[in-house]
């Protein structure tokens, strides 16, 4: 986080740098080809732990044996599926999969409707294609293409955003591991340490159904919403931590009963039930995610320390609250307030004030 | 060895200088049975030591006998009420077992060391009473230390502690590592865990003294009896072996004097991998006896690395009988991840959990609810363990499995429920008697069985309702049925016996004939006519009080449904006719005063009524046939009886052509007239319609009588007949309301089909519209 302070979002490997860098020196267990750290080394550098003397931040916090799941798929050559619900941190846990085995996490195709197969295999520069005909230097390589060339890990994010035939694309490349070229006559191999990680989703709406085929060819891991309310807020307070320092909001980070009233109302809201288990509530329409508890203690930051005295208020939460879950107008608005007046509102005095907040907003 | 199983102890004390070898055990633990044969081969004792109760030596020694397949279990039970057990079990790969087959083929001798039965079954109670509710000795502490638990799993870098174990202590197979590695596993662990115990649970320690104090007592007694120290293996619970040391004393006759007793008794028993698994209660079991006796296997054969393609591909093959296709490649593919995983860990070869995993990953694509089943069928399955003839057990197992045999109903001894149907008449086309009343003896059987709440067949209705002759059963063996078995012991000697002791027990308290009744049709499906007769005494007895119309129209019914199967069954019913005469024609004339009763009583009323009416026909040369009928017409002519009663004995008085159609003409009339209450009028027109549909459908006056009524209602009571009207209709079939809005349009001259349709189409907005005002109507009590 040096002299690039002033790029918006550091990769992984840039963000983790030193971390990986002191992994690497005390790493003496036997390396994988095409890897930079042990298998062990990698684990570390997931769940946390130390390095010699350097701390390693824990990056997903929760279930330890996912992560080993993981990284035994990748030992095996196999590509890895992670799903799950938006905000599991699938992304965040393949972009920092791949920094710490590959070094580089920026191979990476963003599934959306409108990627094609040029995208996943590779395409060319038309105007050199014209003019000398197919030749090397008008490739235009995917991101897998060049993973597969320098035996790297290349992510594929979102893949069932992707129309269904442009996901089949993978399986002859997941098959077989290679790419051919007939324009070139030619075939690219992928040297050893070469695989994929995809990441999925399963509750939004606008996602394909991805094909049989193509997931026998993946280890498919399920990453779950955070078991308990203590590991969820472990993880918001890291991640706002973090984001906020590479941020520069001008604000303290919200304290612990502030997290906690979040993830709680977050949590009650996703299951449908309270706490202690004893009410039911409403739940609201949309999906409502760690990954959103994260960016709306942020957002409050950036309230507070733009508008506000750089604390964050019950006011600025309440904000975030409002946009967080109501998104489908009505219903939603009615989901919140059944939930203000049935459950936040008994809380007793320490809610009281946010509990004024949001019932004021939402109206 | 009913007991928890990870708390162990070192032998560094005590295996020093010519001691006895004190060999440490995780009970049902694989890797300790394969250490332990090594060892047993190395030092070739002249007796071995076993921790187990001392009185069971006998039983434990007819294990071994051939035809004796695991698991088995060893079951000590009291010989009073309230039966208290505690109970033995023993896999294949229990290392006990194996040490027993070991000094069998060795002609080494064998003894039990852990207290007698009476004295374990004597001291559940205080134990119970006093520390924690736990009933199998340690669980209770271990539940107290789960961090202590979760602390090894996570300094070791494994999921959990049953991975932990099973990579250092079940992998491990180099020579003498288990033995060394546990005990010192095992002293760590006691000294953590002491202090705790003694402050928490003072009489689970006090317990566990008394029992190292009895087995050091038994060893000395062995080398006493001129055993060599030196040649002596003594197998117990890792946790006991440093209490073993011989510079700590023995129990003294004195201490031994002062323990409680409670008479004992001990049998054998098949005993189950589904039972052996935690799933069912008993602390002593492992998650995965099927997976365990697979490792086992693949340790005797040497192979322990083709363990995980076994495994794998079974969880497969049960997913593929599932119907869910995973291919042979996605089986590789498992088996590599699980290596990858285990190799994470440093590991000799994957562990279960790594197994279990890698096939949700492969195989469930990441859900585990999807390999759930197969997992269940892999890990535990569902092989039960035999014992041969001859073979120690109580005289009631002896007998029942003398019965199945002679019944040839032996097969069905499985975990597997299966179907048997029974056709309970005399097979002409057989030579012998025995074949030819074959089931119904098998039929005698299981309503035993059944009576002594031996959960080994179930009775399911049969398709021809009231076929008397066929029984269709479910039969399913369990280690629960066994035990169960094993505690009817105390109602008898045999089958039988315990099932005439158990019915007899309940006629004594029975206080009412529809009661005694029943008993009587027990006893005789149970093919006890002794019971049966002092059942019938009672019922005389009781019958002279009896007052009830519906009880005694129940009784009236069990005695006739008796009286018909006697044939069937070969009991005698000669003494039941004179009684069911009796009590019908109480009946008969209580029937009418009966009646007078509110709505509620009268659905009772309205199944006694049916039951003494399907009598007086079944049975009209016995029973005084007359006098019921007019009784019945008795209350059909009524007004001041309830409303519904009197439609129903009207129904039957028609079905019966007893009415003239003047008779009934004029009586529909009467009831339906203008002016009657509708409550009365609809209500009478319901019990009417509860019985033979066609019996009206044939009389068109009587439909033109309703309608002429309903129109001669008021607007407000209409409304309230249209709640009597729509519950009589509602149990009417489509078929049936055809034909009625058929006859009504031919009553009203539109034509049948015409009308047909047009009372059935779907109702339009405005009558939608009147029908809501209802909800609105205040009917009142109805």
């Amino acid at each position: 986080m040096d002299q690039k302070q002033d790029v918006l979002r550091l990769p992984a490997e840039k963000l983790y740098a030193k971390e990986l860098e002191a992994l690497k020196e005390n790493d003496k267990a036997e390396r994988p080809a095409g890897w930079q750290l042990s298998p062990k080394a990698v684990l570390t550098f997931i769940t946390g732990g130390k390095a010699g003397n350097t701390v390693i931040t824990p990056k997903y916090i929760g279930n330890r044996r996912l992560v080993e799941m993981a990284i035994a798929t990748l030992l095996t050559d196999r590509a890895l599926l992670l799903i799950g619900e938006p905000g599991t941190a699938k992304s965040w846990l393949s972009e920092n999969l791949t920094a710490a085995i590959h070094g580089d996490s920026s191979k990476v195709i963003q599934g959306t409707a409108g990627t094609s197969e040029e995208h996943v295999r590779y395409s060319w520069n038309y105007a050199m294609l014209l003019a000398q005909g197919p030749s090397e230097q008008a490739l235009i390589r995917s991101p897998i293409f060049r993973a597969m060339e320098s035996g790297g890990i290349a992510r594929f994010e979102e893949i069932s955003r992707c129309a269904s035939e442009v996901q089949d694309a993978l399986i002859s490349i997941l098959s077989e591991k290679t790419i051919a070229i007939p324009e070139l006559n030619r075939e690219a191999a992928a040297d050893r340490g070469f695989s994929i990680i995809a990441t999925a989703n399963t509750r939004d709406r606008g996602v394909n159904e991805m094909s049989a085929a193509l997931k026998r060819r993946f280890n498919i891991i399920v990453l779950p919403a955070p078991s308990s309310i203590e590991t969820e807020i472990d993880i918001v307070r890291r991640r706002v931590g973090e984001i906020s320092a590479s941020y520069q909001l001008r604000s303290a980070l919200p304290d612990e009963e502030t997290v906690r009233k979040v993830v709680t109302i977050f949590r009650e809201l996703r299951s449908g039930l309270t706490l202690d288990g004893k009410d039911k509530v409403k739940a609201p329409t949309g999906v409502i995610s760690t990954a959103e508890a994260i960016s709306l203690l942020t957002g409050s930051m950036a309230l507070a320390g733009s508008f506000g005295d750089g604390r964050v208020s019950d006011e600025d939460v309440a904000a975030g609250l409002q946009g967080a879950i109501v998104k489908d107008e009505e219903k939603d608005r009615a989901a919140w307030k059944e939930y203000l007046e049935n459950v936040m509102k008994k809380r007793g005095a320490s809610w009281r004030s946010l509990y004024g907040a949001c019932s004021e907003i939402n109206g | 060895m009913a007991k928890s199983v990870r708390r162990m102890l070192g032998d560094q004390w005590v295996s020093g200088a010519r001691g006895p070898h004190c060999y440490g055990i995780r009970h049902l633990s694989p890797a300790g049975a394969y250490h332990l044969l090594a060892l047993l081969d190395e030092i070739k004792p002249t007796a071995v030591l076993i921790e187990g109760p001392s009185d069971a030596v006998q039983l434990a020694n007819q294990l071994v006998s051939p035809g004796v397949i695991p698991p088995v279990a060893l079951l000590a039970y009291t010989e009073q009420l309230p039966v208290r057990t505690v109970l033995y079990p023993f896999a294949d790969y229990s290392p006990e077992y194996q040490a027993l087959l070991w000094a069998n083929r060795n002609e080494c001798d064998v003894d039990l060391i852990d207290l007698p039965t009476e004295i374990t079954l004597a001291l559940i109670e205080p134990r119970r009473g006093l520390s924690v509710p736990s009933d199998e000795s340690e669980a209770g502490t271990e539940e107290k230390r789960p961090d202590l638990y979760a602390r090894i799993a996570e300094l070791s870098g494994e999921p959990d502690y049953e991975a932990y174990w099973e990579r250092y202590f079940e992998h491990n197979l180099a020579p003498g590592a288990y033995r060394h590695a546990i005990a010192r596993y095992s002293a760590e662990m006691r000294s953590l865990t002491e202090e705790e115990e003694l402050r928490l649970a003072p009489h689970e320690s006090a317990y566990n003294e008394i029992r190292e104090a009895y087995m050091r007592r038994k060893i000395r007694e062995t080398i006493a009896a001129g055993h060599a120290a030196d040649n002596i293996v003594v197998i117990t619970g890792a946790h006991h072996t440093s209490a073993m040391s011989e510079e700590l004393p023995p129990m003294t006759d004195k201490e031994l004097a002062l323990l409680p007793r409670v008479r004992s008794r001990m049998t054998l028993m098949p005993y189950s991998y589904y039972k052996l698994s935690s799933h069912s209660g008993y602390g002593a079991g492992n998650a995965a006896p099927a997976y365990f006796e697979l490792l086992w296997q693949c340790m005797r054969q040497g192979e322990p690395e083709k363990l995980p393609s076994f495994y794998l591909s079974s969880v497969a093959a049960r997913m593929r009988e599932q119907g869910a296709w995973r291919s042979t490649a996605s089986v590789i593919e498992a088996v590599r991840l699980a290596e990858a995983l285990a190799s994470m860990h440093d590991g000799v070869q994957p562990t279960w959990k790594d197994l279990r995993d890698s096939a949700t990953i492969l195989f469930g694509h990441g859900e585990y609810a999807v390999v759930a089943e197969a997992f269940a069928k892999t890990d535990i399955g569902t092989a039960i363990g035999q014992l041969p003839e001859g073979v120690s057990q109580t005289p009631v197992q002896d007998d029942l499995n003398r019965e199945l045999k002679r019944l040839k109903l032996d097969k069905y001894k499985t975990l597997v429920a299966a179907d048997l149907e029974l056709d309970l008449r005399e097979n002409r086309r057989v030579k012998t008697e025995e074949a030819a009343y074959l089931d119904l003896n098998r039929s005698v059987l299981l309503h035993r069985l059944t009576e002594l709440g031996i959960r080994f067949a179930r009775r399911q209705r049969t398709r021809q309702a009231d076929a008397t002759w066929a029984e269709h059963w479910v039969l399913q063996w369990s280690p629960e049925a066994e035990i169960e078995i094993v505690e009817s012991t105390l109602k008898g000697e045999t089958i039988e016996l315990a099932a005439a002791y158990v019915i007899h027990e309940e006629l004594l308290a029975c206080t009412e004939i529809a009661e005694a009744a029943k008993i009587i049709r027990r006893a005789g499906n149970c093919g006890l006519p002794q019971v049966a007769g002092q059942a019938v005494a009672a019922l005389q007895r009781l019958a002279v009080d009896a007052g009830n119309f519906v009880q005694i129209a129940d009784t009236v019914r069990e005695l006739s449904v008796l009286l018909q199967y006697g044939s069937v069954r070969r009991i005698h019913t000669e003494a039941l006719t004179p009684i069911m005469k009796q009590l019908f024609l109480r009946g008969s004339l209580l029937l009418v005063e009966a009646s007078g009763c509110n709505d509620d009583a009268a659905s009772g009323m309205i199944n006694g009524i049916h039951a003494m009416n399907v009598v007086s026909q079944e049975h009209y040369n016995e029973v005084d046939e007359q006098l019921w009928l007019s009784k019945l017409n008795d209350l059909a002519s009524r007004d001041d009886r309830n409303a519904k009663l009197s439609g129903y004995a009207f129904s039957i008085v028609l079905e019966r052509n007893a009415a003239s159609e003047e008779e009934c003409a004029r009586e529909v009339s009467r009831r339906l007239s203008p002016g009657i209450p509708a409550d009365l009028g609809a209500g009478w027109f319901e019990g009417l319609s509860l019985r033979n549909r066609y019996a009206l459908l044939s009389r068109d006056y009587l439909w033109k009588q309703l309608d002429a009524y309903i129109q001669s209602l008021e607007p407000e009571p209409f409304k309230r007949s249209l709640v009597f009207l729509r519950r009589s209709f509602a149990s009417f079939e489509p078929r049936e309301k055809a034909a009625i809005a058929e006859l009504l349009g031919d009553i009203w001259g539109t034509g049948s089909e015409a009308s047909g349709e047009e009372l059935q189409r779907s109702l339009n907005e405005e009558e939608k519209e009147m029908l809501d005002e209802l909800n609105d109507f205040d009917f009142g009590d109805l």
